[in-house]
């Protein structure tokens, strides 16, 4: 039996070190498509740590003021509070702490040799393109248009998103190195094939789906005054501000249609309707934006479907409609809207905005090409490896899926970057396994928190002078908090590693390849994980209680703080191990005077055990080598001995090394500076100091003691890993 | 194994008569169960012996019960015997690593000779002759505990040779020493403690030693008591170095500074001097005779003297804390300045005690413990008579 197996922990590439993996994260963080650990930040807003909130969000959401402002928040549908008194507001927090925290961005890693060419400029594409140049890779990002965003530019009205905001979050990804040429359309298929052949190594089409779809209606295209939405709001946000007269009309039930609404009215529209052709319940616009429409005047009118656009002198007066009744559900799950003859009525409108979904603009795609390419009016690609029929041509976001929404396009691209660093690593599709399911039980504590309401983020009301100024106001400081502190913080650590730059414990976190962040649990967690083989130990230090006496220098020495006191001011009092924090390094049992500290699994029988093993079959044995676990070399060698850390070596052990028969006792160990639990290699040294002291009291040669706390286990078989 | 019959026998357990004075005196009984007159009980090696293997071995062998017991009963021999019944798997590990008693058997098996370089310059020692100063474990208690508690353990050797050598007496120091083996003898090694005793025995006697001085209690005792039966051809007289300083006081040999140097002291008789050699009365001529040095007594002194918490380096914990805590307090009381102790390990224990409160921040008596040599023979005067001389040379 091997020094390691005494403590398994399959999860952890160290031995004893044991990773916490999101088992059971909350159910916020799991809703979001992007990975935001929406815990974390709520959490940390809650703290007042706004800084290190931001840089979590920013970790997985590039546009943290572009989604605490438009995203439709899946994780407030998910949270906990949800039946019980109200969500949290979370993108309001979200909008707070973009707003109010600095931002730290973060440097690319070294340059890599490889170019990667993004297509289109929205948030897929954004996503994408950060995610590789962070990760060293040339990125070029060709914009068609002249300004970059994409939909968040062009698509979503400046009342809810303004520009100078999108300004400033884009400047922050682009200062990492990506290249952004505007103005720049690969319209054809030659100039994308042309782009694999000018040295990009990899190309991500993220075009989106920007091309609003016709109603598809007699009069449409024929009559003046009949507008695609989408472009009207495209015009506006470049700053068309062309009054509107009359009486509008909005077809559809999205945020394009309300956005259409809103901009409507605040160009001067003598009023505005929103025309949908299912009811209220199912119209696709958040709760919200729909609630802040009918506070401008706009109405609604349901199960109306357009039948044709009718007009006069070439110009639109109005569009036919039938009422319609909700029948079976399609094959999206919602009801169709079944028309009711008889019914025909015309609404009387100025200016018609269709805003009824839409298209991916794939006309760079040839015929030719379009079977392999093209799917269901979407670009084509491998559900896992997101490469199109194109080699080395990727596909993500809107321009794959059809219209979504933001943080799913953030989501796919971050699923981009990493199947096309996948890609460049390997040479061919990176096809990734999915992880296991995050178990997502989740219910309120108990007993449950009381009842309290969410505290809405205030608009402005709209004013002549500033119409297009943003409705939707920032939390003030205490607002936040308090909202933030009704975060009741479902489960358990969910490895944000919020605690690592600041923790002083450097042994509590391993940065390493192959796990880039593990943070070891005390260890006395470990026996309660699932999936642990039956009988791990877990590695902690056990005290006899019996024994102690209370004098406190495992309180001094632990580098974890398990121990305490339990009545200082007593004479008799006795210390207490917190089982929780104790990572069984073993430092506080030389330490301890009365031995009353043992690390369980490496006790004092074991280590009987250990030097019958090696003296067993020899009087006398060359060298012994204590080490640790944390220093390299073969463990299969009976003459080394490993402790979790040399720092649980004393004098004693030393001395009853050299009694039993070894020539010489080499201590390595991880060093001053190495060591994972902080003074251990010093502490080793100080019993090493008085073995030697004793053994020159009896005339004996003191140096056939070594210790060489800098060095890792010498290299004893010739293997040649040294640390 | 041990015979536990034969050892209730010779210890005279067997006359226990279950009155319960010795609990009513033991100054564990009733912390987390501790009984004498339960341990007494133990009639075999059996399972019962395990049971109490706890109460066996924290049992201070302070011999206070054995003041009152009216049967006359030597309970600590007893949990000696005990004691060396106890599988390994029982015996409780000793404290501070165990070093001192790995150390002291490896002096044993490496067989070298001792480093006597902490010998200042000015003191003068024989190779071979009659008195030997018997200096143990001092060298190894410096190791452990000089740079932890400030205790210069040496510092008592160096003092009693000075003393020694203002007596006109160049002891004899054997560089073949090998610690007197109390601590394996008390926790039941029983053959690791006969392997000291000859070897020590062989080294002294090799030296031409008739008379051994030691400034330690527990040397003391062991070599007095415990030493003829395992070497039963090699009888030194064997003194604690109070003993022999008393003796030269009656003889006039003393000579003590004119200067006199005002100090309050107490005085901790250690458990093997006073109640287990019934050396109670030698310290205290002395500290009478000591210009300027006024004794006071502890409530419980002389025979009846607590003990300091821990016999050697044996057992250690909250118990041995709190005696040590009461018997400072119970120094601290007298309004001595310092309390004297003729033991090493009184000295170091009391010491450990007090750092502890230092670092705890606890209060804690303002009172300094130093040793009895130390202490005295920073007060002898360096003049020796040629009388003096004359006498030492006579005693046999």
């Amino acid at each position: 039996m091997t020094d390691r197996s005494v403590a398994a922990s399959v999860l952890s590439p160290e031995p004893g070190a044991l990773p916490i993996r999101p088992i059971a994260p909350a159910p916020c963080t799991v809703a979001c498509p992007a990975g935001v650990n929406v815990k974390a930040y709520v959490s940390l807003i809650a703290e007042r740590r706004l800084t290190e909130a931001l840089a979590v969000i920013r970790r997985r959401c590039p546009l943290p003021s572009v989604c605490g402002r438009v995203c439709h928040a899946p994780c407030e549908a998910a949270c906990v509070r949800t039946d019980h008194d109200a969500p949290l507001a979370i993108r309001a927090l979200k909008r707070f702490v973009a707003d109010a925290a600095p931002v730290v961005a973060p440097r690319p890693a070294p340059d890599r040799d490889q170019r990667v060419a993004v297509i289109g400029s929205g948030p897929a594409g954004i996503t994408a393109a950060y995610d590789l140049r962070l990760l060293g890779y040339h990125v070029t990002v060709f914009e068609a248009e002249d300004d970059s965003g994409g939909m968040l530019r062009h698509g979503i009205a400046s009342y809810r998103l303004p520009p100078d905001v999108l300004d400033a979050e884009l400047e922050v990804l682009w200062q990492t190195g990506i290249e952004l040429r505007t103005g720049h359309r690969i319209a054809s298929y030659d100039q994308l094939e042309g782009l694999l052949r000018e040295g990009y190594d990899a190309v991500l089409l993220a075009v989106g789906a920007q091309r609003g779809r016709r109603v598809g209606i007699p009069g449409e295209d024929t009559l003046a005054g009949v507008e695609d939405a989408l472009a009207f709001l495209r015009r506006v946000n470049d700053g068309d501000r062309t009054p509107v007269n009359g009486r509008v009309l909005v077809i559809g039930g999205g945020s394009t249609a309300i956005e259409a609404a809103r901009t409507a009215v605040r160009l001067g529209a003598s009023s505005v309707e929103v025309l949908y052709r299912r009811s209220k319940r199912e119209m696709p616009a958040g709760i919200e934006e729909v609630k802040g429409a009918a506070a401008e005047g706009i109405e609604f009118r349901f199960l109306l479907s357009p039948v044709r656009a009718v007009g006069q002198h070439g110009r639109v007066a109005g569009i036919e409609c039938l009422e319609v009744r909700l029948g079976k559900p399609d094959a999206n799950g919602r009801p169709r809207p079944v028309p009711i003859p008889g019914t025909e009525h015309v609404v009387p409108a100025d200016l018609v905005l269709a805003a009824v979904g839409q298209e991916v603009d794939l006309d760079m795609i040839p015929d030719s090409l379009a079977t392999g390419m093209i799917a269901d009016d979407r670009l084509r690609a491998d559900h896992k490896s997101l490469m199109t029929r194109m080699w080395g041509v990727f596909g993500a976001g809107d321009a794959v899926t059809g219209p979504a929404t933001v943080i799913e396009a953030i989501a796919a691209g971050h699923r981009a970057a990493e199947s096309i660093r996948g890609y460049l690593e390997r040479g061919f599709p990176h096809r990734p396994t999915p992880g296991p399911a995050a178990l997502v039980e989740r219910e309120l504590p108990d007993p449950p928190p009381a009842r309290s309401p969410r505290i809405e983020p205030g608009t402005a009301p709209l004013r002549a002078g500033a119409e297009f100024a943003e409705v939707e106001q920032p939390y003030d400081v205490d607002a936040a908090l308090a909202e933030a502190a009704r975060c009741l913080r479902c489960g358990p650590c969910e490895e944000c590693v919020v605690c690592a730059p600041g923790c002083d414990r450097r042994h509590l976190l391993i940065s390493d390849a192959r796990a880039p962040w593990v943070l070891r649990v005390p260890s006395g967690f470990a026996t309660g994980l699932p999936g642990l083989p039956a009988g791990t130990l877990p590695l902690r230090v056990e005290l006899h209680e019996r024994r102690c006496r209370g004098c406190g220098l495992c309180v001094d020495v632990c580098p974890f703080d398990a121990f305490s006191l339990d009545d200082p001011e007593r004479a008799d009092s006795r210390v207490l191990l917190d089982e929780t924090r104790c990572r069984g390094c073993g430092l506080c049992v030389p330490v301890c005077p009365t031995a009353a500290l043992e690390v369980t699994g490496m006790s004092r029988e074991w280590w009987q055990r250990r030097l019958d093993e090696i003296f067993a079959e020899h009087e006398s044995v060359g060298q012994v080598t204590l080490t640790c676990t944390g220093c390299a070399g073969p463990d299969d060698r009976a003459d080394v001995i490993r402790f979790r850390c040399v720092g649980q070596v004393d004098a004693g052990m030393l001395l009853e090394l050299w009694r039993r028969g070894a020539g010489t006792v080499a201590v390595g160990g991880c060093g001053d500076t190495g060591c994972r639990f902080g003074p251990g290699a010093v502490l080793a040294g100080e019993q090493v100091a008085i073995a030697r002291t004793m053994l020159r009291m009896f005339g004996a040669d003191a140096e056939r003691i070594t210790v060489d706390p800098g060095a890792r286990a010498p290299v004893l078989t010739g293997r040649g890993e040294g640390g | 194994m041990v015979d536990v019959t034969a050892l209730r026998r010779q210890t005279g357990v067997q006359l226990c008569l279950d009155c319960g004075k010795c609990s009513a005196l033991c100054p564990l009984a009733g912390f987390d169960g501790f009984s004498a007159a339960g341990v007494v009980t133990i009639r075999d090696d059996g399972a019962r012996l395990a049971r109490l293997a706890v109460p066996v071995q924290r049992c201070l062998t302070c011999g206070y019960c054995e003041l009152r017991c009216p049967q006359g009963v030597h309970f600590t021999d007893f949990v000696m015997g005990l004691r060396a019944g106890l599988s390994d798997d029982l015996a409780a590990p000793c404290p501070h690593g165990q070093v001192l008693q790995t150390a002291a058997r490896l002096e044993i098996d490496a067989a070298g000779s001792r480093d006597l370089s902490w010998l200042d310059d000015d003191l003068a020692v024989a190779e071979k002759g009659e008195i030997a100063l018997f200096v143990g474990c001092l060298p190894l208690f410096d190791a452990l505990f000089e740079s932890t508690l400030g205790v210069r353990t040496l510092d008592i050797a160096r003092a009693a040779i000075r003393a020694l050598n203002g007596l006109g007496i160049e002891p004899v120091l054997v560089a073949e020493e090998r610690c007197c083996g109390h601590d394996l003898l008390w926790s039941g090694d029983r053959d690791g403690f006969v392997a000291h005793a000859e070897a020590n025995a062989a080294s002294f006697r090799e030296r031409g030693v008739e008379r051994i001085l030691t400034t330690c209690a527990e040397c003391c005792r062991t070599w007095r008591l415990d030493y003829p039966d395992a070497v039963p051809e090699y009888r030194p007289k064997v003194e604690h170095i109070v003993e022999f300083l008393d003796e030269r006081l009656g003889t006039g040999d003393l000579h003590f500074g004119t200067e006199p140097e005002e100090a309050v002291v107490t005085y901790q008789d250690p458990c093997r001097l006073g109640r287990q050699l019934g050396v109670v009365e030698a310290p205290r001529h002395l500290l009478d005779s000591l210009p300027g040095v006024d004794l006071v007594e502890m409530s419980r002194c002389g025979w009846e003297a607590a003990c300091c918490g821990t016999a050697g380096f044996l057992h250690c914990d909250a118990d041995s804390r709190r005696l040590q805590a009461e018997r400072l307090g119970e120094a601290g009381a007298t309004g001595a300045e310092t309390l004297l102790t003729a033991c090493p390990k009184c000295l170091v224990h009391f010491a450990c005690a007090q750092a502890e409160d230092r670092r705890r921040g606890r209060s804690s008596p303002p009172i300094e413990v130093q040793d009895f040599t130390v202490f005295t023979a920073a007060r002898l005067a360096a003049a020796t008579s040629p009388e003096a001389r004359e006498r030492t040379e006579t005693l046999t």
